[in-house]
């Protein structure tokens, strides 16, 4: 693949990558959430169409206007969520859509002789499942079943898009057992993945993507899991940590021992303690789907917690839901602006009111009182530089920054005690970016408890007064910002350490 | 006083904005021409089945409009499809898809006509209880229709079932039930028909403009007003919002501290409740009794139409019910005054609605898709 781009609107996912597969190999396509992995993939399976660039396989230009195309090319796709109908059996997934036929019959023993073919080839283990429904099957057996459905088909390139995300420890070992199988045999695998360790284990070349480039691709044998962890998470401006000295505050939020699960049943924060203290940035480092989604999502009241309790104020807020956080004064940046903090199709008028609903003088016995709302979104648009200046603008109109500085001014003008700011800046211009930190700076100044959550380390290690480090649900270590190297955080972002890393400080 | 009135001024300001949008003259302009190429092929086909065009559209129109008894007919249904028609828009704003409203509206009906037999005797004749019995009745099928699709939206919020599948299944059983009340328990003293007592002759929503039974000027005044209720409570109230704001982006809602469950309960309640008030007009104003309801034709099923006619827009909702108001009132007259066939003329009502309806489901698509830009 040569000079693929990729655009949604104007959001650029994919940006002139280059990407190529040797026969016979695992290639790693490494990458945090957003980053484009799965965008690029989706090109090559035909299921976007892409605006430059070529593709060719075996040598051969190609296009795929569809996953059949791309199919009988012989490349096969095994999605995160796997594309199974759980009420039928193994065999019938298998052959659903590629039925061999004899007479217009479906020729059901033809193809459970090739299945079993397969399976005993890789020792799959799954043609003892052959007339077992998919509902009863673990997902690790889900998984190997889509394995054979794409072998089935005559897949000569596998694409597994973040196949471990789903699975045991167990589960993922003996994953990584069957991709290097298939790659001796001649198969050629990619491997989407955000886990460090994975992608070093499991593959041959690994190509980092960020913000929807092509950073480089690396030999694993050559690379180590700092190196890919700092081509992952980059660095784009050069940031100075301004000078500070305010004496700290009382704590005002103070979560203990939280245990939160993901969406998908598997827990993903384990034992965490969270202090923010009045007056101070407390910067959450780490390669993202390391639980910080979860844990943010547990201190501004979106997510039930499993165990553990919060405080705010010395009140306990455990049991409350997000309304009544927002209206005890926990503002929250979202993670995904566009999902979250913004209603695509609303103007900024009434995007202004979102998470307002409770708070005078917008609405007033129930009732909005749009007028001064209005008031409300050019008050935001003109102090927080928004472009273009008119509040009746569709949210889904704006770049991506000023959506942004919508959004943090909405939230810093709602005079909370706590903000909570997950990847305040990314996919922000510079010019924004500045601007966002700056008023978090002055929040803090002002006395404001702060937790900043970010991948970015520069912007971490600029604005946070402590920088806990997380990785797989829990904290590495809380060290300070000028004691620490990056070459520190990064060991603490793939896990190595407290013991091994120096100057670290007990949170 | 001066800010109530501010805010009505408001409301009017807004609605009056509403309706003189570009976009809006554009879609009936757009709905117009529809109606006049399906009516055109419409008459084609009944010319080519060997019937009169002529005297075919000569009684369209005059069932339609042609006289007070044929536009006190006309409103007579379009109130019910106002009504039912708001009802089905308040859910699918939020996002709900309650294709229950047939089942709440039977519900609300049977209830009204219960409690109001059942209270009658307990209040003074004449028009003193007549009143009562009224706000009796219509609290009475509000309530029952929305405790009937409150169940569906709790169903969903806390057992995660499929809010189509539920309303659809609550449908056959509300016309199971009650038919089965109206039969046996409840069936009238000396009643062979499988109906309820009449409620007293004093309980009835009066006339005053049109002498013609089975309309009431004042019922199409209630179903005006819940259009003008349900207007306020989406574009003015927080629960309003929240609502809509949960149809739009439910992450987003979320975020904002809307909780996704109560809401869905909330706003099935709101829809089953307008439903129940649909059901209640029904019984008091049309039928005065009630009877096997698998009898009384699908205001709830149509309703569905009526809303996506008008994009679920409330306001939109007055000009779509009449639109179906006067082709039904069209089609009865046209049964009974022409040999045409009633299967010919339900095709061709079909059509007029098929034709009317599919560029607001391509607006639709296009505006869910984000296909085909800003204008189209």
């Amino acid at each position: 693949m040569e000079g693929i781009t990729k655009r949604f609107g104007d959001v650029v996912a994919n940006d002139d990558v280059d990407f190529s597969l040797e026969k016979g190999s695992i290639h790693a396509l490494l990458g945090e959430n957003g980053s484009g992995k799965t965008t690029l993939m989706s090109v090559l399976y035909g299921l976007y169409e892409k605006n430059a660039g070529t593709i060719h396989v075996d040598g051969e230009p190609r296009a795929f206007g569809s996953p059949r195309d791309a199919m009988d090319a012989g490349i096969g796709m095994i999605h995160q969520h796997f594309q199974l109908v759980e009420t039928m059996t193994v065999l019938q997934n298998v052959v659903l859509g590629h039925e061999p036929t004899d007479n217009g019959l479906v020729d059901m023993s033809a193809a459970r002789n090739d299945i079993e073919d397969i399976c005993s080839r890789y020792q799959f283990g799954v043609d003892q499942f052959l007339d077992t429904k998919v509902q009863e099957l673990d997902l690790g057996a889900r998984q190997r079943v889509e394995i054979v459905k794409s072998l089935y088909r005559g897949a000569d390139i596998l694409i597994l898009d973040e196949p471990t995300a789903v699975l045991t420890p167990q589960e993922i070992a003996e994953l990584l057992d069957v991709m290097a199988e298939l790659a001796n045999a001649g198969h050629s695998l990619i491997f989407i993945t955000h886990k460090l360790g994975e992608a070093l284990d499991a593959a041959d070349e690994i190509t980092v993507l960020r913000d929807g480039e092509a950073i480089g691709t690396v030999d694993s044998g050559e690379t180590s899991e700092s190196e890919l962890a700092r081509m992952m998470v980059g660095r784009e401006v050069q940031f100075d940590r301004p000078p500070r000295d305010a004496p700290r505050g009382d704590p005002v939020l103070d979560a203990e021992q939280l245990h939160v699960r993901g969406s998908r049943g598997l827990e993903q924060v384990s034992g965490v303690d969270v202090t923010v203290r009045e007056g101070e940035i407390l910067g959450i480092a780490g390669v993202q789907g390391n639980g910080q989604t979860e844990l943010v999502e547990a201190l501004t009241g979106l997510r039930d917690i499993d165990a553990g309790s919060v405080q705010f104020s010395g009140e306990d807020i455990t049991d409350t839901n997000r309304r009544q956080r927002i209206d005890a004064g926990i503002a929250y940046i979202p993670e995904n602006r566009t999902t979250e903090g913004l209603v695509q199709e609303y103007t900024l008028v009434r995007n202004a009111l979102l998470g307002n609903q409770t708070v005078e003088p917008f609405v007033d016995n129930g009732m909005i009182d749009w007028a001064a709302v209005q008031r409300h979104a050019e008050e935001i648009i003109r102090e927080y530089d928004v472009q273009p200046p008119n509040e009746d603008a569709e949210a889904k109109s704006l770049s991506g920054g000023n959506q942004q500085k919508f959004i943090v001014g909405r939230e810093i003008e709602h005079a909370p005690d706590v903000m909570i700011a997950s990847h305040p800046t990314r996919g922000v211009d510079i010019g924004s970016i500045e601007f966002i930190h700056d008023r978090l700076l002055e929040l803090r100044e002002a006395g404001m408890g702060i937790v900043v959550v970010s991948s970015k380390l520069d912007e971490i290690q600029k604005l946070a007064d402590r920088i806990a480090v997380m990785y797989e649900g829990e904290f590495m270590a809380t060290v300070e910002p000028t004691e620490t190297t990056e070459e520190e955080l990064g060991m603490l972002m793939t896990g190595h350490g407290p013991d091994d890393a120096s100057g670290g400080v007990k949170s | 006083m001066s800010r109530s009135s501010k805010r009505l001024y408001d409301v009017v300001d807004s609605a009056a904005g509403h309706m003189l949008r570009a976009s809006v003259i554009e879609r009936l302009a757009i709905a117009t021409a529809s109606i006049a190429l399906a009516l055109l092929i419409g008459v084609g086909i009944v010319a080519a089945a060997g019937y009169d065009p002529v005297a075919f559209l000569t009684s369209l129109v005059e069932g339609a409009i042609g006289g007070q008894s044929a536009i006190a007919r006309t409103l007579r249904f379009s109130t019910l499809f106002i009504l039912t028609g708001v009802a089905v828009a308040v859910a699918f704003r939020a996002g709900v898809f309650n294709i229950g409203v047939q089942g709440q509206f039977v519900v609300g009906g049977f209830a009204t006509i219960m409690s109001i037999i059942r209270t009658a005797p307990l209040l003074p004749e004449g028009v003193v209880g007549g009143v009562g019995l009224l706000l009796v009745g219509f609290a009475a099928g509000a309530c029952a229709g929305g405790v009937y699709g409150a169940f569906p939206g709790a169903l969903k919020a806390y057992a995660d079932a499929n809010v189509i599948i539920t309303t659809i299944m609550l449908n056959f059983i509300a016309t199971g039930v009650v038919g089965w009340l109206v039969q046996n328990p409840f069936r009238g003293e000396g009643n062979t028909a499988p109906n309820t007592e009449r409620i007293p002759e004093y309980v009835s929503l009066p006339r005053i403009v049109f002498d013609s039974p089975g309309f009431s000027i004042v019922g199409l005044g209630i179903a005006l007003a819940t259009v003008a209720v349900i207007f306020v409570v989406m574009e003015r109230s927080r629960f309003g919002y929240d609502m809509v704001t949960s149809g739009h982006q439910q992450s987003a809602a979320t975020y904002s501290g809307v909780g996704a469950k109560r809401t869905i309960v909330l706003t099935m309640t709101l829809s089953g409740m307008v439903a129940g008030v649909a059901g209640a007009v029904f019984a008091i104003m049309i039928q005065g009794y009630y009877t096997d309801p698998s009898g009384i034709g699908t205001y709830g099923f149509d309703a569905i139409a009526v809303s996506l006619l008008a994009a679920n827009n409330p306001l939109g909702i007055v000009p779509a019910g009449l639109l179906f108001g006067g082709l039904d009132s069209a089609g009865s007259h046209i049964g009974i005054y022409t040999d045409v066939p009633v299967q010919l003329i339900d095709g061709v009502i079909g059509l007029v609605i098929l034709f009317v309806s599919v560029p607001e489901l391509f607006r639709m698509a296009a505006q869910r898709t984000g296909l085909g830009g800003e204008s189209r």
